[in-house]
């Protein structure tokens, strides 16, 4: 694709770059009229300006040249709406000049560079964009670089919200997915860093005081439900289900939805409302407002991969929340293999990384509902689980003196957590009240929530390998092994088959569908004070060793397909050994054998 | 506490929207007006119909809770707890989790001085209480339920509330008829909290049988108390796939891996799907 073809300013890159720059450009800015008025009335708030300007002249020239060019040719592909140029920039250029001369410091701010783009507001705002989650990922943010980043969002997000009309932008899929996930990121980090109060300057305090609106939570639904109604995404997927045909849902997607832009757009916030209510600890919620999407990979909506696998991890994490377990290793599995499979392609993407870490917390996260749900689940996925977690997973599987693995691994696994609301920095007095008696932080309150499932389901592994060896067995007997007394017990029985229930999606639509399902291969029953075990086993399993090697049969298949026809290699061989050469290969040599043939005519 | 009750809490679909929701709340559930905060009373005189009417709307409630959590002068502590008290006996589903987790901690004082927010107090007791209900403690859910601790919360809540106590017995009677073929009455009796006549009565409206000369109460046969050892097979769905994408139709192939087990009738299969089933003979 365009990957592959080197870009202007690209090239320049690892040249000297000393050579002049002849942005002409420049040379207007900071001269029209003002400079020029300057000796006739210089007033303070002229000269003001003017020394404003020249700190920015200064800063200009700061910028080294082969980034001005970088700059110049993103801002043309822009106009242009070409996709393929935006994405190198944007994918390639815009990281690699971040290496090369920003891993610490910042971008040149818009302002400066504001004269290349012939101070095209548009894309001064999507450079902002850029700017601060440069500083957001690479350094820290301060209040103003806070601030500022709403203030550009929202400058962003008013643009295509209301404009007249649809706006005639274009952009990759990939950073309108980085625009809603790093909107949602800012706001969980504003949230975080406005939490701890004992850190704040004075300056700091004055300015929250001030600013309650900024970042707040109204603001940042408001934002993605603004963009899910304006796109009428949610018609979309469901027209989409319905099988309409493709003119039938551009008539109902109107002309906003029928636009890349704002279909992407909304798709993504509606996976952004997921995050953002998981955040706020309303498991309900967020999967209420997916119950148009469809979890499968099969049609996928978007080939943006970061996004699936925040979808997928917010979805197998509500699940936990709502006690539905196999619905959440349903996700795991589904999505963790997905990434086993896609590795091979990703290991060069910007985001790998971030896909990794999740992809670890989502595992950790497998091992906690395998500890509380244990079902035969897929043996990729848990052989990794045992590599990584194996030493948590054997003490969570053992009850009460687990819950300190399942501590350990919830708090590494879950969401950043929020609170909805500001400390009182409007008022000093509950300021320092809120100070004194500091509230549970949220990770902490859904962490005891959790635990507190975790405690209620503590006696079940006992019990469990107790059942294990016998069919039927008196209570009374069973309460004597156990040392503990009977009704008790008999109590801790009934929760045992309680959390051997779960309601989970069989083939309901919505994710919060679903029928109570037996989750447990052991089940038992008491008949007055006789205790009944069945259990169950499995079969041999072929599938897996099936699939493997239906694989291996594939990718034999795929590199012979793809080997160029021996008889082409014929010509380019010496003539002298010409008569040599046609004998390896005559014989039909079985997979991969072609190349060995090959690779021995040479060494002859 | 009939089989139309306990099916609808084994639906999900119903939980989140249960055929009694009136048009305007489901709108106000399903919408964005749900956080429009002048919507809250509408939405709170609904949860004291659910009070008075023995109905119950978890979605709906957690709708206020989320109100409150955005716009904390808008608290009510009496409609938090009456809502707690609703979730309280839809145990052993999360509803309780649920709505604590919409209760961020608090920076504000109580809206009015003069009367102390309850919250804070009987917030521990119900915790406590759902705690048992959960555990299957039923004998001991009713000793705290009963003692002089928990005073305020029944004369000023759950006597409101129609049916509490009723609520809680079919707790018990969920976890007891999935879990018991038979049981003796008198046990059955500390987890109902019932006695003779009563406990009788009780029993006979759930269409159970009591063996007088035994005091054995027989559990009629449920999805959950049957049990039946099984050898549970593979059964993989290949989707037959015209891409050459081989990289993308294996991650299929690996998905649709699920283990079904073997008593199961199969669900009609659609034409573009070859069920590749190994059987294993034991």
């Amino acid at each position: 694709m365009s990957q592959q073809r080197k870009a202007l300013w690209e090239a320049d890159l690892d040249e000297d770059l000393q050579d002049v720059d002849l942005n002409l450009a420049i040379g207007t800015y900071g001269q029209n009229g003002l400079y020029e008025d300057a000796q006739s009335r210089i007033d303070e708030a002229t000269l003001l300006a003017v020394q404003q300007q020249m700190a920015q002249q200064a800063a200009f020239a700061q910028i080294p040249d082969v980034v001005k060019r970088f700059i110049a040719h993103f801002h043309q592909a822009v106009l242009d709406n070409n996709l393929a140029e935006i994405t190198v920039a944007y994918e390639s250029g815009w990281n690699r000049l971040t290496e090369k001369f920003y891993s610490k410091t910042e971008w040149p701010e818009a302002e400066v560079i504001a004269p290349l783009v012939n101070d095209d507001q548009i894309f001064l705002v999507l450079y902002r964009e850029l700017y601060y989650r440069h500083v957001y990922s690479r350094l820290s943010p301060d209040i103003d670089d806070r601030f500022h980043s709403y203030e550009n969002s929202c400058e962003l997000f008013n643009y295509l919200l209301n404009s007249d009309g649809p706006v005639p932008l274009e952009l990759p899929e990939q950073w309108l997915w980085d625009i809603i996930d790093e909107f949602i990121y800012q706001f969980q980090s504003f949230c975080v860093w406005r939490s701890k109060v004992k850190s704040k300057t004075e300056e700091e305090l004055s300015l929250l005081a001030d600013a309650n609106q900024v970042w707040s939570s109204y603001s940042v639904l408001n934002v993605l439900y603004s963009l899910i109604q304006k796109s009428k995404i949610n018609e979309h997927l469901v027209a989409l289900q319905e099988g309409k045909s493709a003119e039938e849902i551009a008539e109902i997607v109107g002309e906003y939805g029928t636009r890349p832009l704002y279909k992407l757009l909304g798709y993504f916030s509606i996976i952004g409302l997921l995050r953002v209510h998981s955040l706020l600890g309303d498991f309900t919620l967020a999967l209420k407002v997916m119950e148009n999407v469809e979890l499968n990979q099969k049609s996928p909506f978007t080939r943006v991969t970061a996004c699936h696998v925040t979808t997928y991890y917010y979805v197998g994490f509500c699940y936990i929340m709502l006690r539905r377990y196999p619905d959440a290793i349903r996700a795991f599995v589904s999505i963790l293999n997905f990434i086993l499979r896609m590795r091979q392609y990703h290991t060069r993407s910007y985001q790998y990384d971030q896909i990794n870490k999740t992809a670890d917390r989502m595992y950790a996260l497998f091992a906690i509902c395998n500890a509380l749900s244990p079902t035969r689940v897929d043996d990729n996925i848990s052989n990794i689980v045992k590599e990584r977690y194996g030493e948590q997973f054997s003490k969570m599987s053992r009850g009460e003196e687990g819950i300190p693995a399942f501590e350990e691994l919830f708090l590494y696994a879950c969401p950043k957590f929020i609170s909805a609301n500001p400390p009182p920095y409007d008022d000093a007095d509950l300021l320092a009240a809120y100070v004194e008696d500091h509230p549970v932080e949220p990770a902490q309150r859904h962490l005891s929530l959790f635990l507190s499932e975790v405690r209620a389901q503590a006696p079940v592994p006992t019990l469990r390998s107790f059942l294990k060896l016998y069919t039927s067995l008196d209570a009374k007997k069973l309460a004597g092994f156990l040392d503990a007394d009977e009704e008790e017990m008999v109590q801790q029985l009934m929760v045992m088959k309680q959390s051997s229930r779960s309601v989970s999606r069989v083939d309901e639509k919505g994710l919060l569908d679903g029928q109570m399902i037996s989750t447990s291969d052991l089940d038992f029953v008491i008949n007055d004070n006789m205790v009944h075990i069945a259990e169950s086993t499995v079969g041999r399993r072929y599938a897996g060793w099936f699939i493997r090697n239906t694989e291996h049969a594939q990718r034999v298949l795929d590199t012979l397909r793809a080997s160029p026809l021996p008889a082409l290699q014929k010509p380019t061989g010496p003539s002298a050994e010409g008569g040599k050469d046609a004998a390896p290969v005559a014989p039909a040599a079985p997979a991969g054998g072609k190349k060995v043939a090959w690779g021995s005519t040479k060494a002859a | 506490m009939d089989g139309g009750q306990f099916e609808a809490m084994t639906s999900a679909a119903t939980w989140a929207s249960p055929p009694t929701r009136p048009p305007l709340i489901e709108t106000l559930v399903s919408g964005v007006d749900r956080y429009n905060p002048s919507n809250v009373s509408i939405l709170e005189d609904y949860l004291y119909h659910q009070i008075r009417s023995e109905e119950y709307d978890c979605l709906a409630n957690l709708a206020i809770l989320k109100l409150y959590q955005f716009n904390p002068d808008l608290y009510n502590p009496d409609v938090v707890i009456n809502i707690l008290i609703k979730a309280l006996t839809s145990s052993p589903f999360p509803d309780f989790n649920l709505c604590i987790s919409l209760l961020d901690e608090r920076t504000a004082p109580a809206p009015s001085a003069d009367e102390p927010d309850p919250l804070p107090q009987l917030l521990p007791l119900l915790t406590q209480l759902h705690a048992l209900l959960h555990q299957c403690r039923f004998p001991a859910f009713w000793a705290l339920y009963r003692s002089d601790n928990v005073e305020q919360l029944r004369d000023n809540y759950t006597v409101e509330c129609v049916g509490f106590e009723d609520a809680v017995r079919e707790v018990a009677v969920r976890a007891v008829k999935a879990a018991f073929t038979s049981i003796g009455s008198e046990r059955l009796g500390t987890y109902l909290d019932l006695s003779k006549d009563d406990l009788k009565a009780y029993v006979e409206k759930l269409g159970w049988t009591l063996d007088a000369s035994t005091g054995v109460v027989s559990i009629p046969p449920n999805p959950d108390n049957q049990i039946e050892s099984t050898v549970v097979q593979e059964n993989i769905q290949l989707p037959r796939t015209s891409s050459r994408n081989s990289s993308a139709s294996d991650t299929r192939l690996i998905s649709n891996v699920h283990l079904s087990r073997a008593h199961k009738s199969h669900r009609a299969r659609s034409a573009d799907v070859i069920t590749c089933c190994i059987r294993c003979v034991n």
